[in-house]
């Protein structure tokens, strides 16, 4: 389904804007603290629009294309934005103004702000670029940039443990980017075309060794970001460590840029049938399994909530890597839609832990006895964000399971069926507590830690993105099957796919 | 096509009336500065005149004399000697801007200014070079030249540093001219305007042995390990002088020598046949890797930029060793990619040391919030080292590893992403103390003189613009391009 592509300016200005505001943050800062959040949230809602007006388009069947500049004589910065790319570009988008407006409320007094918000705000240009990446040359520079250049924003708190996490996280994530280049270089090599096709751009004849090579190479390196057992190392230090904003995005999509990775690469550089006959996909699935259940069981003993929440984000993208692993299309479709609705509960869930941290002063799962009492719309908040997690219908958790089932009965492997229920049985097990601290235990806080604390709920900067989260989260549940909404688009992106 | 245009001729020398001036203008601050940059612009602007007809293909060449029949001093400008020459002259200006400010307080002005017009001009002679005798005598001028300026400061650790780079380069000189007389005996000719005047009927241990010769000569300014010894001690030299000495001069000329010799002397089918360019690019590989390993552990900055400096030019001589197109791209684009970024951080170096007398790693702390713009772009200028897609040294990581490949060599593309990740070990720990250590000391921002932080900002600016386009205004890929297409005789 390679239909003529329409030339867009968007998907440039999705990636550019954010630059340009970047490089003003400090400037608009000297004129005053309006200005400058008037620029970031301009930029952000300016970006949103622009992805939404895109995905509305792709959605009614057009995609869009643009050539930005010509890196070599053979190959362009090229964008082009299908149902996939659509799709993750307006998660994105939408996830990264939510977290921008709290982050003006809860970053408030805090050192180095131009820094946090230069970054924060490029860090959003580099994963839209991502998202809308048409060939893989593309898609490697958004991929390292946005790699490397989030460096500041997890060691923003600069304390030793931040410090520790940040090492800890460019190691991973610099050889995980080397090996992905080193696919790319490969595949480049082998298949000389560049632009992502639906069909897969490597031929069947070509040597087998380095077909697994590039495999291997793709899977190891884009596995490091889709925190894939055993390569997950960064991310249980990471977001503890980075201020809780920047947390929900890494969480919502900048792990999921991961896993993005894993379906370009298995559907637009190999395609299903060369990757069929390779039969390699089958190793994909049991890391997958693995990583859903193991991290779910991980995440059971983490005291500290931000921890905790980082297990359970490695155990759901491990469900989006077995889905996409089955190379079946219900499944595929899963693996699309969770994505998108991992993002706003995950990203609803780190936005709480942000304000129990802020309002509450606790980090730790002990210290949220009673917490429902003094701030209500966050536990409900929480709550709701929970239970979508475990998959609760109508909640849009559940709509993605129910096609990931779909797809493994599709597939033939009912057995998976016990992961997927056993990931859902553990998530359960991790966060309902949380949920029953909150709302029936006696409050933790004494008199004293109050007088430190403010102990009640949120201003609306904070708390409102938080609601619209949870809106999000409840919506896409809700209206799963309305048009233009996330499955309706996973389907079209699979039917390419699956062409 | 080839044009007769004593504009090929006028180049080197511009540098040379300049350096005249420079002497004859003694202590008048003023007018040596207005020799220095007006020399150096209108190199720039010669240079830069020929570059549209380069790009169409024309040659310019100019003989100016000749001793015997067959041999004498002669330019020509081609492909690959134009990108060279821009390159350097381009620099040129960038550095001549910078030494100004830099050197305002020091003692012997005069013979410094002097001696750096002239190292130039032998640079560009060394780049429009048309036969082996020419490029001799402007790499041995070069060596002579660069003496006094390691020396400048003249304690006794200069001194000794200055003996050993003599000791070193003047034995390099000495094969390179033996190769010469060798090449011409076999050969009959000197001219490095064909792609290749060497046939397999000299027999292949004479071709082994000629190989070794040139490469041995011409290495021990590229640096090439154990050939490097005299790159590390070199950097007591005024930071100018590094730069010139790490990112424009010397050690590019080093690399351009070697270029040549297996490009013009023996060109790639006969190296092919003789299988000794495996053995250089086993060489190479382990320098890349080998002084990256050892840049870890320097905590004097200077040390650090120098075994940088050693792994970079191997990057040139394993795509030129490659013997493929796509790895001869990244070898002579990578002469411009190392130029631009080593200079920005030599230009980094100096600018700290001169603003805060710190020269230890160590000592950095904080210093990014000082020094914003300049620590900027050393950050630049390390992501560029990297690889980081956008920076310009990934078009070299990206078409060396596609070389390699293309030689059915991939070891080679495992030791370019070794290499990059290697960087990373020695260059992020520098930006993570300036920027994410204490003590920070916000209320004392003090950015260098513009004369430094200018040329500084520049190059940083041309690291990015040549890892994003092909298409930088003075910059030509184009010109690399043809270059290689002429070298494989496609």
């Amino acid at each position: 389904m390679e239909t003529e592509a329409t030339r867009s300016i968007l998907p440039m200005l999705a990636f550019a804007l954010p630059i340009v505001a970047a490089m003003l943050t400090v400037p608009a800062r000297r004129l005053s603290e309006r200005a400058r959040d008037v620029l970031l949230i301009g930029t952000a809602t300016a970006v949103a629009a622009a992805a939404l007006v895109l995905a509305a388009g792709v959605a009614g069947g057009t995609v869009y294309e643009m050539y930005i500049l010509q890196l070599t004589p053979k190959i362009w910065m090229y964008m082009r934005v299908d149902a996939a790319g659509a799709l993750f570009g307006a998660t994105v988008a939408v996830l990264w103004l939510l977290a921008l407006v709290y982050s003006l409320g809860y970053m408030r007094g805090e050192h180095r702000l131009g820094r946090y918000y230069s970054f924060f705000i490029l860090c959003l240009a580099w994963t839209m670029g991502l998202a809308y990446a048409g060939n893989l040359l593309t898609f490697l520079i958004f991929y390292e940039l946005f790699s490397v250049l989030t460096y500041p924003l997890v060691v923003h708190e600069e304390t030793p443990e931040a410090m520790a996490a940040g090492t800890k996280y460019i190691i991973y994530i610099l050889v995980g980017g080397t090996l992905v280049l080193l696919a790319i270089v490969l595949t480049f090599f082998s298949a000389g075309t560049q632009t992502l096709a639906s069909g897969g751009i490597l031929s069947a004849d070509t040597d087998p060794m380095t077909l697994q090579a590039i495999f291997w190479c793709f899977l190891i390196g884009f596995g490091v970001k889709a925190a894939i057992v055993p390569l997950h190392g960064w991310v249980p230090d990471a977001h503890p460590a980075a201020p809780a904003p920047f947390s929900a995005v890494l969480s919502g999509v900048m792990v999921a840029a991961g896993s993005f990775g894993i379906i370009r690469m298995i559907f637009q550089v190999f395609g299903v049938s060369l990757l069929k006959s390779l039969d390699l996909a089958p190793y994909l699935t049991g890391f997958a399994a693995f990583t859903v259940l193991f991290a779910a069981a991980l995440a059971v003993n983490q005291e500290n909530l931000k921890r905790r929440l980082a297990y359970s984000t490695i155990s759901q993208m491990g469900y989006v890597t077995l889905a996409i692993s089955l190379l079946g299309m219900q499944s595929t479709i899963g693996a699309l839609v969770h994505i998108t609705n991992h993002a706003f509960m995950k990203g609803g869930l780190f936005l709480c832990a942000g304000l129990f941290i802020r309002r509450l002063g606790a980090y730790n799962v002990h210290q949220l006895d009673g917490a429902a009492r003094r701030m209500p719309v966050t536990a409900a908040c929480f709550t709701i964000a929970s239970l979508a997690m475990i998959g609760t219908p109508p909640l849009s958790g559940f709509t993605s399971k129910w096609y990931l089932g779909l797809g493994m009965l599709e597939t033939g492997n009912p057995w998976l069926l016990a992961v997927l229920l056993g990931g859902a049985l553990m998530a359960a097990i991790y966060l309902l507590p949380i949920v029953y601290r909150m709302y029936f235990r006696e409050p933790a806080l004494t008199p004293e830690d109050l007088t430190l604390t403010e102990g009640r709920e949120a201003p609306m900067t904070m708390l409102a993105p938080l609601v619209v989260a949870t809106i999000i989260t409840i919506g896409l549940g809700i209206g799963a099957s309305l048009p233009g909404l996330p499955v309706a688009l996973a389907r079209m992106a699979a039917q390419a796919f699956f062409q | 096509m080839e044009v007769v245009d004593a504009r090929v001729a006028i180049a080197p020398a511009i540098s040379l009336l300049c350096a005249a001036l420079v002497f004859a203008a003694a202590d008048h601050t003023f007018w040596r500065r207005f020799f220095s940059l007006s020399a150096a612009l209108a190199k720039l602007i010669i240079v830069m005149s020929m570059l549209p007809g380069a790009l169409k293909g024309v040659v310019y060449t100019f003989d100016l004399v000749e001793f015997t029949p067959g041999v004498g001093l002669a330019f020509r400008a081609d492909a690959l000697g134009m990108f060279f020459a821009v390159v350097s002259s381009t620099l040129w200006l960038f550095t001549s801007i910078y030494a100004i400010g830099y050197m305002e307080r020091e003692p012997n002005r005069r013979r410094f200014f002097g001696f750096f017009a002239l190292c130039v001009s032998t640079t560009v002679g060394v780049a429009f070079a048309e036969n082996l005798l020419t490029l001799f005598l402007f790499y041995e001028t070069l060596t002579i030249c660069t003496y006094p300026l390691v020396v400048h400061d003249e304690t006794p650790e200069a001194m000794r540093a200055g003996r050993t780079y003599l000791a070193y380069t003047l034995t390099g000189g000495a094969f390179v001219l033996l190769g010469s007389i060798w090449t011409y005996q076999l050969a009959g000719t000197m001219t490095l305007s064909q792609p290749g005047i060497l046939t397999m009927e000299a027999g292949r241990t004479t071709l082994t042995a000629l190989f070794v010769c040139l490469i041995a000569g011409f290495g021990v300014k590229a640096a090439i390990m154990p050939l490097h010894g005299w790159l590390p001690t070199a950097m007591v030299a005024p930071t100018p002088v590094s730069a010139l000495l790490h990112a424009v001069a010397v050690v590019k000329v080093g690399a351009f020598g070697v270029l040549r010799t297996i490009y013009n002397v023996f060109g790639v089918d006969l190296l092919q046949e003789l299988g000794v360019c495996d053995w250089l690019a086993a060489l190479a590989g382990i320098t890349i890797i080998a002084a990256s390993v050892i840049a870890i552990f320097q905590d004097n900055f200077k040390r650090r930029l120098a075994f940088s400096t050693i792994s970079q030019l191997s990057y040139i001589v394993l795509g030129a060793a490659l013997l493929s197109p796509l790895a001869a791209t990244a070898a002579i684009v990578h002469i411009a990619n190392q130029a631009f970024a080593k200079i920005t951080m030599f230009f980094v170096a100096g600018s700290i040391q001169r603003t805060t007398g710190k020269t230890a790693i160590h000592e950095f702390a904080g210093i990014g919030y000082r020094m914003p713009y300049t620590m900027g772009a050393f950050t630049v200028a390390a992501l560029s080292f990297i690889g980081i897609p956008l920076f310009a040294g990934f078009v070299t990581k990206w078409y060396l590893s596609l070389g390699a490949l293309e030689s059915d060599q991939w070891i080679y593309a495992l030791v370019m992403l070794g290499s990059s990740l290697l960087n990373a070990a020695y260059w992020l720990p520098i930006i993570y103390t300036a920027f994410f250590k204490s003590p920070r000391e916000d209320a004392l921002v003090h950015e260098a003189h513009w004369t430094m932080l200018g040329p500084t900002l520049l190059c940083a600016a041309y690291v990015l613009l040549l890892g994003m386009t092909v298409s930088v205004p003075g910059m030509p890929f184009a010109l690399a391009q043809a270059a290689v297409k002429f070298v494989f005789g496609m």
